[in-house]
């Protein structure tokens, strides 16, 4: 899932200041998950926005709306017919989300609320905790499940680097040190010789240096 | 002043586990202050959304009150405390668009006070006006399209 945290109401309305009439849009999938960009997040920051423009005597219209997905065209084409009826779109969506849309409607002002913050995973309720890079070279199979890229606070991709205490790690005592975790396991599959092993360093071009990466898959081309 | 002789619009939210008859308990003063007063009944507090308070605050209410059962007595165990965080919550966005936060209150209940709802409303009316009327005049709340 991609996380993100809803940027400062204060830096919110400096970018809509110039705008009249808002659609709020708000994104049904990582970011409601998140509980950052959903249907009641759109409300609260909508409600909040039109409470605002009341307070301080400005003219504002705004409405909302919630897609399904913000980052896929079938969904997004529900703002077709909408969208030429407002001044600008605050949107909801994570990052791609928003660029998505503005690729759709290059006519439209499409503004971020979001700060589109990490891949992770829901912990526990209110607790999202950042687990995948995207490196596009995944050794999780080496290493239990368990990401040295991410979890280890220092990357560490050859064991761990010795200053971790009561398996927690140094440089933040909340998070377990990730190689700790990686040991454990791989000793309670009887999986520890996958650590004797020599592995190719990893292929960093697969994540960087290339532009904007891409999938493409012939068999989903329609 | 208090706040039924200041006029203020009043919404309450309550655990309807504190009143078995708060249907009829709160008639009359419904029927006397109008839409001065609403009450919302919830099954349980924690039922509460941070929506449902900046609602009420966006379509006039002037203060809005969250009464939640005693804590460690919530039927369904931890909704009141649940309601409170949300409650935390909507007091710190209202507070980004220069609202004051007293504008919504959470009342727990104590173990040792049983009232009905008519009197628990009646005692936050003879409370006093700690605000004013709201700067959000009547605001026409604006639907989902």
């Amino acid at each position: 899932m991609i996380t993100a945290e809803r940027k400062p109401l204060s830096e919110i309305k400096e970018m809509i200041a110039p705008y009249k009439k808002i659609l709020v849009a708000g994104c049904g999938s990582c970011v409601a998950e998140c509980a950052s960009g959903g249907e009641k997040e759109v409300g609260l920051l909508a409600s909040a926005l039109r409470m605002d423009a009341k307070m301080e005597g400005r003219e504002a219209e705004i409405k909302e709306v919630t897609l399904d997905r913000q980052c896929v065209y079938e969904f997004i084409d529900q703002l077709t017919g909408l969208i030429g009826q407002y001044d600008a779109v605050l949107s909801l969506g994570c990052g791609a989300g928003v660029q998505a849309v503005a690729g759709i409607f290059p006519e439209a002002i499409i503004l971020p609320a979001l700060n589109t913050t990490f891949i992770g995973q829901t912990k526990e309720a209110g607790l999202w905790i950042e687990n995948c890079r995207a490196c596009g070279d995944c050794k999780l199979g080496y290493f239990a499940a368990v990401c040295p890229i991410t979890r280890c606070a220092k990357g560490l991709f050859n064991g761990p680097c010795g200053g971790s205490k009561e398996g927690k790690c140094e440089v933040d005592p909340d998070a377990p040190c990730a190689w700790q975790l990686i040991v454990e396991r791989l000793d309670k599959a009887g999986r520890l010789d996958l650590l004797q092993k020599v592995y190719p360093p990893a292929d960093w071009s697969k994540q960087q240096g290339k532009g904007p990466r891409k999938i493409r898959r012939e068999d989903q081309i329609v | 002043m208090d706040q039924r002789s200041a006029g203020l619009n009043i919404v309450i939210f309550f655990c309807r586990q504190l009143d078995a008859n708060q249907d009829v308990n709160r008639r009359a003063l419904e029927k006397e202050l109008g839409s001065r007063i609403k009450f919302f009944p919830l099954p349980c507090s924690g039922r509460i959304e941070s929506l449902h308070l900046l609602r009420a605050l966006e379509t006039g209410a002037d203060r809005v009150y969250l009464i939640t059962c005693p804590e460690g007595s919530c039927r369904y165990r931890e909704g009141n405390l649940r309601a409170g965080k949300r409650l935390a919550f909507a007091q710190g966005l209202i507070e980004e668009i220069g609202l004051e936060r007293e504008r919504l209150e959470l009342i727990r209940a104590t173990q040792d006070v049983q009232m009905t709802i008519d009197e628990r409303a009646q005692e936050i009316l003879m409370r006093e006006a700690v605000v004013g009327p709201s700067p959000i005049k009547k605001s026409v709340a604006g639907p989902a399209v």
